[in-house]
């Protein structure tokens, strides 16, 4: 095994960890929403929320950085070029991560100032980590980038997998820098913060789990390099042409010019059909293997991807994504149940899967590679899921209609609506879902830790004997 | 806008998209397998999506370009699955020659 790939098993063990924290954090944030005065002055809502949508973007990002480390050195038949700088850096990423998160637990309140921003918390959802954190992050990236491509151009070789990473690894990087300006007005804040939570999330990772889907595919199926990278190209310029404007969701109600309602809308409308295509290939990929694999809980979560990405960011985006509706919906329960829905769709089942396929291939299980705990796991964070995505969004209608299209959104109509027995209905089974997605979570680490090691420990006496 | 036409209107998109996903699905599987009641079934989804696309047009308060556009991506959800399977046979068939 490379140095690299004991590299992405370290980033995967982190990324497992991060997605526990996220869980219970959202756990967490779940029980306040009825139970209002839990821990109040002790631990408050808005840290559980931080570090459930910090965590949440953090979990992925390891994955997907493990995944690359991965698949690199196989891709290009050697190690990747200054892989102990990737190695020092995979510490001081983990210890930058816990020492905000243990910030934003003792700091949860007080003034902000130049001091508060570069050492406690910047104040902006989802890059909340504090400036000398977010630098940290930049360094991370840019040695990832410097890893990537430096490998590539000593080996000398180019594939057309590897040709788009690359390409993709600049606006990664790049938007990331939207996380540094001190801007005053509101607009203008939110204006350029979009750029980075948009971009990354509905084009850069859109593309960077295409080209690790595309890795996958060739092992887990035997799928041909062409094949793939033929599709990786149609799927890369229907998203990214969908995705880039598609931006304009964003820009409907933050006192952007009112074309961006037009220009939103439109594109918004058309993100769903390239993911009508992936569903085609997933049910065409599946129907010529007969549904047969020797990695069926990494096939089964590639299925998984292809289906939650079309629904929760398809379906569930396309009901409230026109102006005419976003204007009762946004910022709603009902936005809250398609970010889970979607995030979950269109990453956290890949990144899951291309676990699982590692795990196949670390533990020598070639031929059989199954268990019963995965299945429990599959099922119960999937139906977990969908549990609390349905719940969120009977309470988002909840407050469209009640707070928004009946109350004129003021706040006498947000705790109207907050009261409502639907509302609370929907906050109580998010909660009940959240602790069945949570046990789903408990068995999938255990799935992780067992599955294949009878063969992993058969394969060394198996040499031995030989 | 009021909550009835804004819940309806909702629903009508998500089920639209829905609809269109039954057809894609159901067509996929459908020549994966060679079953022609499976096909028929695929091609009952796309109706029902079109049918959607007429209460969208006729029921909802939207203006007219989006009525337009959403009947317009109506006939593109139709294109789709056939033209995705073609080419997966296509670019497997010069694969296997």
């Amino acid at each position: 095994m490379y140095r690299s790939q004991k590299l992405a098993l370290r980033y995967f063990a982190a990324a497992i960890t991060l997605f526990g924290v996220m869980t219970a954090a959202g756990l967490l944030s779940a029980l306040y929403y009825v139970d209002p005065s839990l821990f109040y002055n002790v631990f408050d809502f808005q840290m559980a929320k931080i570090l459930h949508i910090d965590t949440l973007i953090i979990w992925l990002l390891m994955g997907f950085i493990g995944a690359v480390y991965w698949f690199l050195p196989k891709e290009l038949g050697r190690e990747v070029v200054g892989i102990w700088i990737a190695e020092v850096l995979f510490y001081v990423f983990c210890a930058a991560v816990v020492v905000v998160a243990v910030v934003f637990i003792v700091v949860q309140y007080g003034g902000s100032n130049q001091f508060s921003m570069w050492f406690i918390n910047q104040g902006r959802k989802y890059v909340e980590a504090p400036r000398w954190a977010a630098v940290g992050i930049v360094v991370v990236v840019l040695a990832f980038m410097f890893n990537v491509t430096a490998t590539a151009w000593r080996a000398r070789k180019m594939t057309g997998i590897l040709g788009v990473l690359i390409l993709d690894l600049i606006p990664l990087s790049v938007l990331y820098l939207d996380a540094f300006p001190q801007l005053t007005n509101m607009s203008h804040d939110l204006y350029w913060w979009w750029w980075l939570v948009h971009m990354w999330v509905e084009a850069t990772w859109e593309v960077l789990i295409g080209c690790l889907m595309a890795w996958s595919l060739m092992e887990l199926m035997g799928t041909s390099r062409r094949i793939v990278e033929t599709w990786l190209y149609i799927e890369v310029m229907l998203v990214l042409g969908t995705g880039i404007l598609g931006l304009g969701h964003h820009y409907f109600w933050i006192g952007t010019p009112q074309y961006w309602l037009s220009i939103g809308g439109f594109f918004s409308a058309l993100e769903p059909l390239p993911l009508l295509g992936m569903v085609v290939h997933a049910v065409y990929d599946a129907g010529t293997h007969h549904m047969k694999t020797t990695n069926r809980p990494a096939f089964y979560w590639v299925l998984a991807e292809a289906f939650g990405n079309f629904i929760g960011a398809g379906v569930w985006g396309f009901m409230m994504t026109l102006p005419q509706i976003n204007l009762y919906s946004h910022g709603t329960q009902w936005t809250v149940s398609h970010g889970h829905f979607a995030f979950w769709g269109a990453y956290g089942c890949g990144v899951i899967a291309i676990m699982y396929l590692v795990l196949q291939q670390t533990r020598h299980a070639t031929a059989h590679f199954d268990s019963r705990s995965w299945k429990w796991s599959f099922g119960l964070l999937n139906l977990g899921l969908v549990g609390m995505v349905g719940g969120l969004l009977v309470a988002g209608i909840t407050q469209a209609i009640y707070e928004r299209a009946q109350g004129g959104s003021t706040l006498q109509a947000f705790v109207v609506a907050s009261e409502n027995h639907w509302f609370q209905s929907g906050m109580y089974a998010r909660l009940l879902f959240g602790i069945v997605f949570a046990l789903g979570y408990i068995i999938l680490v255990y799935d992780l830790l067992a599955i294949g090691r009878r063969a992993a420990l058969a394969a060394p006496a198996q040499v031995a004997s030989a | 806008m009021t909550y009835a036409p804004l819940l309806a209107t909702s629903a009508a998109l998500g089920l639209f998209v829905l609809a269109g996903g039954a057809y894609g699905v159901l067509y996929a599987v459908s020549a994966a397998r060679l079953s022609s009641s499976l096909e028929r079934v695929s091609y009952a989804c796309y109706a029902v999506q079109l049918l959607l696309v007429l209460v969208v047009c006729l029921g909802s308060p939207l203006d007219w370009p989006w009525k337009l556009f959403i009947a317009a991506s109506g006939i593109a959800y139709g294109f789709i699955p056939p033209a995705t399977w073609r080419l997966l046979e296509t670019l497997h068939h010069s694969r296997a020659r």
